[in-house]
């Protein structure tokens, strides 16, 4: 599904990913920990295309490397980044907005394009099953949502969009028991044999659900340790500094 | 082009049947234009918008002729019942109250008898007291809600081409009456000409003057329009415009708040493009205490497009407790557009709640990358991104059928077509 070599990004001349390498194979879900500032939002976004970074090393999807490939163009090829901190979009209406983005996808892929009905009964749809209220969708993008709602919302686009590889940037961050396992839910039923993740996370706890592949340990721009679960266990007691 | 454009005073002599007063009036005006001309930078109004260098490298010739087109079958909106006005270029051409009470409202051609009241700043006001001849005048009576929107057609048409057209319109509304109007321009026209309003709006007592004004029809037309609105004890007023389009407009409005308690709320929304040019100038004057005002002005400008707001609140000594807020926006899309905005505070009460802001930037980056990595290309995130700009005004709209009309129009105008 994805293979990353010698991996580096820079941005403002300061180096943040300095050689990292990772496969993930279909059906895989992979976890990266890391301390404060290792660069794990930075892998997240050389992932999903933003501009603005160098970049050197290799990054192949589905056998083609993306490094070229603009962020709409990834997005619609299936690579889908639950944000860190979502942005909020004032006077754009979310619906409207989700709307747009899933036709552009599914034109992509050469699907058609949905009417207005049919993709609200989508969203409803989804919704219901992650036990999202669908009231904020007809709110302002993320505006004035709370911070739970803005991440409940992030799954839910990613539920809607159906993408085939997911990064969850700290989802869980800041969320109640209820929330979390609603995140959780939202992996669990995405996972299949074709589809793969990389989730980002500081806790075990939302590992204890979605139930990872490996963990890998982020530090200073490169992995620096490789695992299964005992290794977010291991770290949850000891902390990074004997890692290092 | 036009280097020097002065009015022949036997154009006043063309007005048959006229009082001596009225002559007189229309002579002083036409004197008064004539001593500089159109207005040129110099003049602290005109400072962003210097109309003089604009005539001159836009036109050739400027007729002063009024136009008597004939009206062919308007379009009227569809689905949504409405009274109507059609004005063709400036004249009004039919009127429709099948909605209302007839014997409450007073619909008639263009009139003037106010021949007292001599502008001293605006030379395209005088130009419109010495000329105009077209335009109408709607009177509302006491105690008389209407039942269905007033909608204004402004119709200009093929033959135009190099014209001033100068009308005058009045609107009266009397004591605990409401009125809703909908302003739209449909533009036939496909040459250069010149369009100058003077507009008088009167709210008697507690009346309720809520106005949806709609220009989004490209047009090579440039509009001046001045519109001096009184508003007695606990009336309230309420304008969206939605402004754009236009190769030239100018917006001058000025509101008396004459009496106690009474409210005036401006909306504005526009989308400027390639080589438009577009000021909103505005002048509150609080008079008396208890009053409010609220202005939010926001634009989005393209390529070459300029857009200016000045903006000035005026409290008298005696007018405490005033509420008076003011909001400027612009977002930039380009580095070769230009965004000015002059507020202005005039306070002479000390028991009063004035603010003013004004921002102006380009399109947030982050916001372009969160709609990317959606799938949607950079146009339609941009497009995205203007039409929740505007569309933050659009939802102050208050009725639904109305916010969704208007809102198609703006998105038709965000897609270029
Ligand atoms: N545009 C930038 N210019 C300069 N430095 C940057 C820029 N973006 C990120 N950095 C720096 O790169 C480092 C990695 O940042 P990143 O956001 O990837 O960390 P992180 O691992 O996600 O941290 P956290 O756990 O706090 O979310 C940080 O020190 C950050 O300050
Ligand atoms: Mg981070």
């Amino acid at each position: 599904m994805l293979e990353i070599k010698n991996l580096k990004a820079s941005i403002n001349s300061r180096d943040i990913i300095k050689g990292l390498d990772i496969t993930i194979k279909p059906g895989e879900l992979h976890a990266i920990m890391g301390p404060n500032g290792s660069g794990k939002s930075t892998l997240a976004n050389v992932l999903s295309g933003k501009n603005g970074y160098h970049i050197s090393g290799v990054i192949q999807y589905k056998g083609k490397n993306l490094i070229e490939i603009p962020v709409d163009e990834r997005a619609q090829k299936g690579i889908f980044l639950a944000f860190q901190y979502p942005t909020e979009i004032p006077g754009v209406n979310t619906n409207n907005f989700l709307k747009t983005s899933l036709n552009k996808v599914r034109k992509s892929k050469g699907e058609k394009e949905l009417d207005t009905l049919t993709f609200l009964k989508i969203v409803k749809e989804k919704s219901a099953e992650l036990g999202i209220d669908e009231k904020i969708l007809s709110r302002q993008l993320n505006v004035g949502f709370s911070g739970g709602e803005k991440k409940k919302n992030e799954i839910l686009q990613m539920k809607i969009l159906d993408p085939s590889f997911m990064i969850l940037d700290e989802t869980d961050s800041g969320l109640d028991i209820d929330a979390l396992k609603t995140i959780a839910n939202g992996v669990n039923s995405s996972r299949d044999k074709k589809k793969s993740f990389l989730v980002i996370t500081h806790y075990q706890r939302l590992l204890n659900y979605i139930k990872p592949d490996f963990v890998h340990v982020l530090s200073d721009g490169k992995i620096v340790k490789s695992g299964g679960m005992e290794l977010a266990v291991e770290l949850e007691k000891t902390g990074y500094k004997k890692i290092k | 082009m036009i280097n020097n454009f002065k009015v022949n005073s036997n154009e006043i002599d063309k007005f048959k049947k006229i009082s001596k007063q009225e002559k007189e009036f229309r002579i002083k005006n036409l004197n008064l234009f004539n001593k500089n001309g159109f207005p040129n930078n110099k003049s602290e109004d005109w400072k962003f918008s210097d109309l003089r260098d604009i005539v001159s490298k836009n036109f050739k010739k400027l007729d002063v002729q009024i136009i008597n087109s004939k009206s062919k079958n308007t379009t009227l909106i569809k689905n949504f019942d409405h009274n109507f006005l059609v004005l063709i270029n400036g004249n009004l051409s039919s009127s429709n109250f099948d909605f209302e009470e007839k014997n409450k409202i007073k619909i008639k051609n263009f009139y003037n008898d106010n021949f007292s009241d001599i502008n001293k700043y605006n030379p395209l006001i005088h130009l419109n007291h010495a000329l105009s001849d077209t335009g109408y005048s709607l009177e509302i009576a006491d105690n008389y809600k209407f039942k269905k929107t007033l909608v204004i057609y402004n119709i200009f048409t093929k033959e135009l081409n190099e014209n001033i057209l100068n009308s005058r319109n009045k609107i009266q509304i009397g004591k605990n009456s409401e009125l809703h109007t909908i302003d739209l321009v449909v533009n036939e026209s496909k040459n250069k000409f010149m369009n100058n309003v003077y507009e008088n709006v009167i709210l008697k007592e507690n009346a309720i003057y809520k106005n949806i004004c709609i220009q989004n029809e490209k047009s090579d037309g440039f509009f001046h329009k001045f519109s001096k609105n009184t508003l007695s004890s606990k009336s309230k007023y309420s304008s969206f415009i939605f402004p754009s389009g236009l190769k030239f407009n100018k917006l001058d409005l000025e509101f008396n708040l004459e009496g106690e308690g009474s409210e005036c709320n401006l909306q504005a929304a526009s989308l400027l493009n390639k080589n438009d040019h577009q000021e909103i100038k505005t002048r509150i004057n609080h008079l008396v205490p208890n009053c409010k005002s609220y202005q939010i002005v926001k634009n989005v400008l393209n390529t070459e497009s300029k857009g200016v707001y000045q903006g000035k609140i005026f409290v008298k000594d005696i007018a405490q407790k005033t509420d008076a807020y003011q909001l400027s926006k612009a977002l930039l899309l380009n580095d070769n557009s230009e965004f000015n905005s002059k507020p202005e505070l005039e306070i002479y009460a000390d028991d009063v709640k004035c603010s003013h802001g004004s921002t102006s930037g380009s399109i947030d980056e982050t916001s372009i990358y969160y709609l990317m990595s959606r799938g949607l290309n950079r146009e339609e995130s941009v497009r995205l991104l203007v039409s929740g700009f505007l569309n933050e005004i659009i939802e102050m709209i208050k009725s639904n059928s109305i916010k969704k009309f208007v809102q198609k129009k703006i998105e038709e105008q965000i897609h270029g077509n």
